[in-house]
């Protein structure tokens, strides 16, 4: 890889690279999921490895799927060179918007997510336009996003979280709605939750949005340079708006997914959740200045930082070491990604 | 150019507002006292409302305030947990002259200096759940996390007939409560044949409690009990266990603190928890004495209120 430009010009050369980047990052997951199998703890009862069992790769999964649908969102904001900060904040939002209207007015959850989705991607067209057309820096666009967000969540459950019986006029008294132990309980044959299933479908869906359509390739074009994006004729303003709503759109649905987990609407959930949403996308090789990177990358980043916290939790690891460990990991997993470059 | 003028208009528009609030009590307090009989005004700073036993906090204050609207006026402000936010407050209260500040603070050591500036120009001063460094305070009222955590423990000894595996999820444990839960819990179940045999920071919060349980669940075929430092803790643990599939939330039991009506007495009542122990929000009680400060009685320096344990059969009996 011997090309000069940051950016490479020609597609071929930068599917080449891609390529190259995409092995590294199966190689440092490859690695960290060894160091799984080598500190395992065994079951008692039977001497098994319990780290090597499809309940712990299926937990795996399904533990971090809120942080694999923010990261999947994530990742389209930052190939345009950008950053969002409230997805956190959103995520917090969309579960408390959620559990109000399953718990407290009695929808049915296909009309709830609806509702969910539509606020998702208005949250996000907000941020796009105050970015793309008024020029507001992502970072401060976003983070008011951020802030205000997380104040719509305490209006709306009126600083409470919103779980049946919580108040006198919701509908719901009894149990929680049906919806969200479906989410949490795996389906059929294949034993996985619906929840894991919308986080790998998201990633799947957008991997072909980004890597095979005329949308992707803008995408990167405007991150490389926006500049030159101008000038080739792309409308870089709507790229950027359709990348903002898509990302707090993933963020409305993991919301939803939360509300479901924690069978509660908490209008503090998902706070700090953009930092690691971020760390997956950069941990993937997704480069923060924009243009460079991608949607299974992002995949392999998230499983990276969920395998890493899985294995230091079964291991019981005192939380001062796991934080150290963590650090230490990603470092380690960033460097064998960059090793070849 | 415009937007800058816009924004400057908005501001001031804002400090007008602001303003105008600020000056309420004072005029309220005058005309309380052309009535001939004082309306006492309180000012109490939340350090964060953020969280639902704080919010529980302000909803009993207002409840007890409620019951004494014909003697006091209570000014609520949340800190949005920050401490110079906080510190700002009770500067503030001061400067509106308010009859008593009732404070729970955030840190003890920076609100310590504000504190004793209110008590200088003669404002008394409650202080609630966490205690400020040195006396210069009229009194506080607190729970004692220790003594809960001890009570956890002999309960646990009790339901678990003196032996059996526990899973302990606790709180931050780089802050003072869960410490105490902890402590109090380790000198509850001394003698006894019980065992922790999983333990996690789980830093208070639900998510995190209910992956530190999937871990536990994995490894260990035989759990008993789990102590959970706080209600939604344990609300995690059990829903961890509900998903693990193989029906252990029915067999091991959820003992939680906190014993809020919207969380853990809600859990226990819905067959979730096994019990919760009631930290106690000191809400009403910090009224109560407020009322006896302004009356000139006098009031003991500390309060330390007792908890109380919430099982079925307690409701049962309560009626609830």
């Amino acid at each position: 890889m011997s090309e000069p430009g940051v950016r490479p010009s020609r597609f071929s050369g930068a599917r080449a690279l891609a390529l190259a980047g995409e092995f590294r990052g199966v190689l440092a997951l490859a690695a960290v999921f060894l160091l799984g199998v080598l500190f395992t703890p065994r079951n008692l009862a039977t001497g098994q490895s319990i780290f090597l069992t499809w309940q712990t790769q299926s937990d795996i999964l399904f533990e971090y799927s809120e942080y694999g649908l923010l990261a999947c969102g994530m990742t389209l904001v930052i190939l345009t060179g950008g950053i969002d900060l409230s997805v956190g904040s959103v995520l917090g939002f969309a579960a408390t918007l959620f559990a109000v209207l399953l718990i407290g007015y009695g929808w049915s959850a296909p009309a709830a997510l609806a509702i969910v989705a539509i606020t998702g991607l208005a949250a996000g067209l907000v941020n796009g336009v105050l970015i793309a057309r008024f020029r507001i820096q992502p970072f401060v666009a976003t983070l008011a996003m951020m802030v205000a967000a997380r104040g719509g969540a305490k209006l709306l459950s009126g600083g409470i979280k919103v779980q049946p019986g919580a108040q006198e006029w919701y509908a719901l008294q009894g149990p929680p709605p049906d919806v969200f132990r479906w989410m949490t309980s795996p389906l059929g044959w294949l034993g996985l939750q619906p929840a894991t299933l919308l986080f790998l479908l998201s990633i799947a869906v957008m991997l072909v949005v980004v890597r095979y359509t005329a949308y992707g390739r803008r995408l990167y074009a405007v991150g490389g340079s926006e500049e030159a994006a101008r000038l080739s004729g792309i409308r870089v303003g709507a790229v950027k708006i359709a990348a903002y709503s898509l990302c707090a759109l993933f963020a409305a649905i993991a919301g939803a997914v939360n509300a479901c987990r924690i069978q509660i609407g908490d209008p503090e959930a998902g706070a700090t959740y953009e930092l690691d949403a971020i760390a997956a996308v950069v941990i993937g090789g997704t480069s923060l200045s924009g243009g460079q990177g991608g949607m299974f990358l992002t995949l392999i980043g998230t499983l990276i930082i969920a395998y890493i916290n899985k294995i230091l939790s079964i291991n019981n690891v005192p939380e001062a070491y796991r934080l150290l460990a963590k650090g230490l990991i990603i470092v380690a997993a960033v460097l064998i990604q960059r090793r070849k470059q | 150019m415009k937007w800058n003028c816009l924004m400057l208009a908005g501001a001031t528009v804002a400090a007008v507002l602001l303003a105008g609030c600020g000056r309420q009590p004072e005029s309220s307090s005058g005309g309380g006292s052309s009535e001939g009989k004082r309306i006492y005004n309180i000012g109490f700073s939340q350090c964060n409302l953020g969280e639902p036993w704080r919010v529980q906090m302000n909803a009993d204050i207002k409840a007890a305030a409620e019951k004494h609207k014909d003697r006091i006026r209570v000014f609520y402000k949340d800190a949005q947990n920050r401490t110079e936010v906080q510190q700002n407050q009770v500067r503030e209260f001061i400067q509106q002259g308010v009859d008593l500040i009732i404070i729970s603070p955030k840190e003890s050591v920076p609100l310590t200096k504000p504190v004793a500036e209110a008590m200088a120009k003669g404002i008394p001063v409650i202080v609630l759940d966490r205690a400020l460094a040195g006396d210069d305070y009229t009194m506080f009222i607190g729970g004692d996390n220790r003594e809960i955590g001890r009570q956890a423990g002999y309960h646990m000894v009790k339901i678990l007939g003196g032996k059996g595996n526990v899973v302990e999820l606790k709180g931050l444990m780089t802050s003072q409560p869960a410490i105490d839960r902890h402590e109090g819990f380790m000198e509850g179940i001394k003698g006894s044949n019980i065992k922790i045999i999983f333990s996690a920071d789980c830093k208070w919060l639900e998510p995190d409690a209910q992956r530190e349980m999937k871990s536990a669940l994995s490894r260990f075929p035989d759990i008993d009990a789990v102590y959970a430092h706080n209600d939604p803790s344990a609300h995690g643990a059990y829903l961890a266990a509900q998903q693990e599939g193989k029906g252990r939330e029915k067999t091991i039991k959820f003992i939680g603190i906190d014993g809020l009506p919207t969380e853990g007495v809600k859990y226990v009542r819905e067959g979730i928890l096994d019990a919760t122990f009631v930290y106690p929000t000191c809400g009403a009680e910090a009224i109560e004495y407020a009322l006896k400060i302004l009356d000139g009685e006098e009031v003991p320096k500390q309060v330390i209120l007792p908890t109380r344990v919430i099982t079925k059969e307690t409701l049962e009996r309560e009626g609830s």
